[in-house]
């Protein structure tokens, strides 16, 4: 799952116009109904990528130049058949990336990406900051929104102009850090009474569940990245 | 035996030190109470004792502290954490934050030792069973009640078998039901024979589990002896501790000429 | 003065949990009174709406007679002052000095005034001596009397403090009973969420059960704690304070704080 949905993304990247489409339906559709997360998926999607791809959209379509069919002209901005076609491809290109990444964020558990990149050989250290990195943001959420809280309470004007919201900012961004920060040196030292220190082989308690054809599939998927680009280079597909 | 011997220890860039003159011996089958003013050194000593100051914080040391005989300075990292336990104040900032169940927060420590996987499973029920949380097994540790994930922190402990546990004030950031708990359990692990220092302000909890009491002022020992005797010593609360309520009770009555008798017998 | 009340208060957390269900509840200027119940009780979200920082599902919360809801947050803060039970999500400033005078210098304090509030506020909690000092060179427990000493220092005629003794020596219980009994003095209305029963009987006159959302009991300690309330404190996860029991056992009556027992053991010999 890991490296299929990182496959798809690089996939997408390199595709023309149809072949993300066709991709974002075949890879990221079809495994979110099947584990049940489509609904979810559709919603996270669509909230990080619609601002994206709707500037990606104005910005191609607008802006790229030399194109022949003019289709209509507002002052020095020109629209033209080519632009609108890029635009529609890079704005596609996004739903598709982040159709991949959100359907990974959803559907692996933390605990499996773990385990899988420890098993892979990965060091147990380099595992941990990862996996607490992804664990961080919510909790920064959380206590910005604590720390929010705290200063409106003593005052803060988080509502007024724009001048007096920036001058808030240091008050809810400081203890933000502070607190960040002091939480993580509690928590290293509560790991060291864990024996995250000791040197030597980790034991592992389960494997993520790995069958033939995953692995046939992840294959495939990677093979399928180079001959991707070499079909570009070549221009074999278009 | 756990034996720290005027042990010394100073913060990084700190012009004073936070420990003076330790003296403190702790003997398999003991429980032993530390209390004292806020920023009087209780958690600094915790810290000493459990080898974490100064390895992993800096800051230095001098006396010696000794484990079985061995300087716990000489011991490889990671290995200390197999025999000396230590549970700390905030239970959210002690579980790991990235596992998953109750049951593999409780086995990331013995993973962490490379036991064999039998032996971890086994080690891992024998810590949830001993604290009766066997329930929460395949529960999330993020979303337990306050004093539920302080089990969960203290079976993560349990299950690396510690010859000695240190507690630093294990139930102050809980609720009443949640303090209670947890209390329950550490007195269950005191009569099961347990090695633990244990710092709290509530000693209404030691009293019920201590035979020993240190009292600390400004990093130096002010009282160590049996717990009856610090818990009575007039000193006491000007070191910043408020005694067990039936001592606090008998005090308040002798001093208002009321015979405190008639209290000390309600069991 | 500041009167407070609350009418059919119910707040809904997204994902329809009922943090508050229906309350209702009177708060006249001057009052102290102590909010109790288990954690999830919904103790801090009901004080959060007296200064905004949660708005009503469905109810009214009233400030002096007004609707909070038509109110910012940064104005009523000039009206309700409230200390987080955390300190560290709050502090931000380089000295203790300036992070005490934070929220008065918001409510427009300058000068010599902001100056003598700041003072003031510091003499209370004991911190006079530290105030050069970073607040993250304080102890945790001497952070948390810093964060009460920023809210006094907005003089506020409503004080309401989260869990004021957490973690607090006997000193600093004896810091914080002292503040909160100079603002009854000073006819200021102080609300308190508290687990510590004893603290509670000792220093508020009224006392509010919260179990699930709504409220269970109200009313004077020696109500609340009498042996006919213990079932209704056991349900939140409860117990009275020692004194009360064992006065109980006694048959002794009500007597919730250590000088209550006491006094009452004497008069029965």
């Amino acid at each position: 799952m890991v490296l299929a949905t990182v496959t798809a993304l690089q996939a997408t990247l390199l595709g023309g116009l149809l072949g993300p489409l066709v991709l974002t339906g075949v890879l990221v559709i079809i495994p979110a109904v099947v584990a049940g997360v489509l609904p979810r998926l559709l919603r996270t999607a669509a909230l990080v990528a619609a601002p994206l791809a709707i500037s990606a959209l104005l910005v191609n379509f607008f802006f790229t130049p030399n194109g022949a069919t003019v289709l209509f002209q507002i002052g020095p901005i020109t629209a033209t058949a080519e632009g609108l076609r890029v635009a529609v491809e890079a704005a596609v290109r996004i739903a598709a990336i982040t159709g991949a990444l959100t359907l990974f964020y959803l559907t692996v558990p933390l605990g499996s990406l773990v385990v899988d990149l420890e098993r892979r050989g990965v060091s147990p250290n380099a595992t941990f900051v990862i996996s607490s990195a992804v664990r961080t943001v919510p909790a920064i959420l959380v206590r910005s929104a604590e720390v929010t809280d705290a200063q409106r309470a003593r005052g803060l004007d988080t509502e007024g102009s724009l001048r007096r919201r920036l001058r808030g900012l240091l008050p809810v961004i400081a203890p933000v850090l502070l607190g960040s920060i002091a939480e993580v040196e509690e928590r290293s030292l509560a790991l060291e009474a864990r024996a995250v220190a000791r040197r030597g082989t980790r034991t592992l308690l389960w494997w993520p569940a790995d069958s033939g054809l995953e692995r046939f599939s992840r294959w495939l998927m990677v093979l399928s990245v180079p001959l991707i680009i070499v079909a570009r280079i070549t221009g074999w597909l278009g | 035996m756990l034996e720290l011997t005027e042990v010394e220890y100073r913060y990084l860039g700190a012009r004073t030190p936070a420990l003076r003159g330790i003296s403190l011996r702790l003997a398999p089958g003991e429980v032993v109470g530390l209390v004292g003013a806020s920023e009087s050194g209780k958690s600094t000593l915790c810290l000493v004792a459990a080898g974490l100051a100064p390895r992993f914080i800096g800051g230095t040391v001098r006396g010696t502290v000794m484990l079985d005989g061995q300087a716990l300075g000489t011991l490889p990292p990671g290995e200390i954490a197999g025999r000396i336990g230590i549970v700390f104040q905030d239970p959210s900032s002690s579980l790991t934050g990235i596992m998953s169940t109750v049951f593999e927060e409780v086995a990331f420590g013995p993973m962490n030792l490379g036991l064999a996987r039998e032996e971890v499973l086994a080690r891992t029920d024998e810590a949830l069973t001993a604290l009766r949380i066997e329930g929460l097994a395949a529960r999330d540790p993020d979303h337990l009640s306050g004093g539920r994930r302080q089990l969960v922190v203290l079976a993560g402990i349990l299950a690396l078998r510690p010859d000695y546990l240190l507690l630093d004030e294990p139930t102050s950031e809980l609720d009443p039901a949640g303090a209670r708990l947890v209390a329950d359990a550490i007195a269950r692990l005191a009569a099961a024979g347990g090695a633990i220092l244990i710092a709290e302000h509530k000693t209404d909890l030691l009293a019920r589990l201590c035979t020993r009491v240190i009292a600390l002022r400004a990093g130096q020992p002010a009282l160590d002896g049996a717990a009856d005797d610090v818990w009575h010593n007039p000193s006491l609360t000007d070191l910043g501790v408020d005694p067990p309520t039936r001592i606090r009770l008998a005090i308040l009555a002798r001093a208002a000429g009321v015979d405190p008798r008639r209290l000390e017998a309600v069991g | 003065m500041t009167h407070l009340a609350t009418e059919g208060l119910v707040h809904a957390f997204p994902g329809g949990v009922r943090a508050l269900d229906g309350v209702t509840l009177d708060i006249a200027a001057g009052e102290s009174v102590a909010l109790i119940g288990q954690n999830g009780s919904g103790k801090t979200t009901l004080v959060k709406h007296f200064i905004g920082l949660l708005r009503p599902t469905a109810g009214r919360v009233l400030v002096d007679g007004g609707d909070a809801a038509d109110r910012h947050v940064a104005d009523l803060a000039g009206q309700v002052g409230l200390v987080f039970q955390d300190p560290d999500r709050q502090l931000f400033s380089g000295t203790v000095r300036g992070e005490v005078a934070f929220g008065a210098r918001n409510l427009g304090r300058r000068g010599a005034a902001l100056g003598a509030a700041v003072d003031a506020a510091l003499g209370a909690v004991g911190l006079t001596m530290v105030g050069g000092l970073n607040p993250y060179d304080l102890g945790r427990a001497r952070r948390k009397l810093l964060s009460l000493a920023a809210v006094l220092a907005m003089d506020t005629p409503v004080l309401i403090l989260d869990e004021p003794t957490t973690g607090q020596d006997l000193a600093g219980r004896d810091r914080v009973a002292a503040v909160i009994s100079s603002a009854k003095q000073a006819g200021r209305t102080v609300i308190a969420v508290s687990h510590d029963l004893r603290f509670v009987a000792e220093n508020f006159a009224r006392v509010v059960v919260l179990r699930d959302g709504r409220i269970t009991a109200d009313g004077t300690p020696e109500s609340v704690f009498a042996e006919s309330g213990w079932s209704t404190l056991a349900e939140t996860g409860l117990e009275a304070p020692e004194s009360a029991r064992i006065g109980a056992r006694l048959g002794l009556g009500s007597t919730v704080s250590d000088g209550a027992l006491v006094q009452a053991l004497g008069a029965a010999q």
